[in-house]
């Protein structure tokens, strides 16, 4: 499976909220997204194209906007895909991904506390490495290891 | 009896590190369970960000202390791509060496805790006079029992001591006999089968759902072993087979685990005779010298020069001793990565907690558990 392959049964169903497919290293591509495409992106991805292991979630601050990612499987296809959105800093959520692939559940609620990006209809958002009433949000580029004091000026929760 | 919750942990010898499993009973019986994690949680992938790419080899003993060089391996590949460096081949096998070493000594180190958990005490001892031997092979290479710091970008940090092959060779004959010696403590025993067999069975279809993967996915009659499925370093080049089992309970999680550390043994022995036949150099030569160097010779300035690579994501996935680690590394050209995510294998496979521990009896727990081989270093990070 090759980019453009996959931009071919991709493109059909989502339309202008597919932003692109690029090559990527060592999988069969990387597969960005708008966010209103999430669901029917999963679905598609998982019941048409076969990817029916999805191995993480993942967030990174970029500062300016918030980027989702998502590893994938397929057992026939052999390969890896990668799906990614970018979400705005102030208004970071998008469509849980869990109803499509359970094992969504955990990498989402790990995503929401470090990375602060909401996941819409999740089952069960609660915290689940940090203890609960954490307010901080560990992985985001604000929290800085070496000024702790500075750090809870700032933080938009105190 | 009417239902209530009970905690199983922090403090259990059920839970083989720290954390806490929550378990709504009615009388003996599993209604609900919901693990809580995060009692070990040191903030691995952020402390990363602050590191140089060399540095964070340190933080990869410690995300699992039963598997350090496997996670050494995972990062060392995903970093190796985010910044263009191709390790020498003997690099290469000597990390497969490394790995596979790590897979005895994680599995031994597993099956000494699980069978005290099931009520057999000399089993661990033998499994755990075992473990040693691996680990003196890996003190007498990287000078370190635990935390080895032996990769590096680019190569891995020196190369074998003399006479370590033959030790080696040594070490894997009497290993043989002894995993028979094993079996036939285990199989043969008819507690072992009272506690294990037919319990915490996991469904293939439900693996996948949940996304369960190692030695339990392979329990439930699926072959995937990423050494196999999609080869990484030089496992294209040796021989082995895929250990399957088709129960999908505890005792064939036992099968695949003892299965893997024989066909561990198999590949060692291929690895061994190529590293007495091929000499040559360990480390990359593109790598800078300040990069590679085993003893930072160049001093703390040394890192703080401000050097320019290409940008780029790396992303690498292995055959972890626990199933399927990936690592995703992204490098936007400073001496730091900007962003790096691991997926542990273990905190996959305990979110599937609920399907296979419901409906069975609060004492069919510990062997459960331990039949996933829980690692709470690399759930937590």
């Amino acid at each position: 499976m090759l980019p453009a392959d996959l931009e071919q049964a991709l493109a059909p169903k989502l339309g202008a909220r597919l932003v692109g497919v690029e090559p990527f290293e060592g999988m069969a591509g990387r597969v960005r997204f708008r966010r209103e495409a999430a669901l029917d992106l999963f679905r598609t991805v998982r019941e048409d194209l076969g990817f029916t292991h999805l191995s993480m979630v993942g967030g990174i601050d970029w500062v300016d906007h918030r980027e989702v990612f998502y590893v994938v499987w397929s057992d026939e296809a052999n390969q890896y895909l990668v799906l990614s959105t970018d979400l705005p800093a102030d208004d970071a959520h998008v469509e849980s991904a869990s109803g499509v692939w359970p094992s969504a559940n955990w990498h989402e609620r790990e995503t929401w506390e470090m990375v602060d990006v909401t996941f819409d209809h999740h089952p069960d958002l609660r915290h689940l490495l940090v203890p609960d009433g954490y307010v901080f949000h560990p992985l985001l580029r604000s929290f800085k290891l070496h000024e702790p004091e500075e750090l809870e000026v700032k933080s938009r929760h105190v | 009896m009417s239902e209530m919750w009970i905690n199983m942990g922090p403090q259990h010898p059920m839970t083989h590190g720290l954390w806490n499993l929550r378990v709504r009973i009615d009388g003996e019986t599993v209604l609900d369970v919901d693990p809580e994690m995060g009692y070990l949680h040191r903030g691995i992938e952020k402390i990363s960000e602050d590191r140089h790419y060399n540095e964070v080899i340190t933080l990869m003993d410690r995300t699992c202390y039963v598997a350090g060089l496997a996670w050494e391996h995972l990062y060392i590949i995903a970093a190796e791509k985010a910044l263009r460096i191709q390790p020498p081949e003997r690099a290469d096998y000597l990390r497969m060496m490394c790995e596979e070493f790590q897979r005895i000594g994680s599995h031994l180190m597993w099956y000494a805790a699980f069978v005290q958990d099931i009520g057999l005490m000399s089993p661990f001892l033998y499994g755990m006079r075992d473990r040693d031997l691996v680990l003196d092979l890996f003190q007498s290479y990287t000078g370190a029992r635990m935390t080895y710091e032996y990769m590096r970008v680019g190569g891995v940090r020196n190369d074998l001591p003399p006479g370590f092959t033959d030790q080696a060779r040594k070490v894997l004959d009497w290993l043989i006999p002894r995993f028979k010696e094993y079996d036939q403590l285990c199989l043969g025993s008819d507690i072992f089968h009272k506690r294990c067999d037919h319990l915490g069975v996991l469904s293939a279809s439900d693996c996948i759902r949940h996304g369960v993967t190692g030695p339990m996915l392979r329990s439930a009659g699926v072959k995937r072993d990423l050494r196999k499925n999609r080869p990484y370093s030089l496992y294209k080049d040796v021989d082995f087979d895929v250990a399957v089992a088709d129960g999908a309970d505890v005792t064939a999680r036992y099968l695949v685990r003892m299965e893997e550390m024989r066909q561990s043994v198999r590949i060692l022995r291929q690895v061994v005779d190529w590293l007495d036949a091929h000499p040559g150099p360990v480390m990359a030569e593109t790598v800078p010298r300040w990069m590679g160097a085993p003893y930072a010779p160049v001093g703390r300035e040394g890192y703080l020069l401000k050097r320019q690579y290409p940008k780029g994501v790396g992303f690498s996935s292995i055959e972890e001793p626990h199933g399927e680690a990936q690592a995703y590394v992204v490098n936007e050209g400073g001496e730091h990565p900007y962003r790096v995510k691991f997926r542990s294998p273990v905190f996959a496979n305990l979110s599937a907690a609920r399907t296979y521990l419901v409906g069975y009896h609060v004492a069919d727990i510990p062997p459960i558990m331990g039949s996933v081989d829980v690692c709470v270093g690399e759930c937590d990070r």
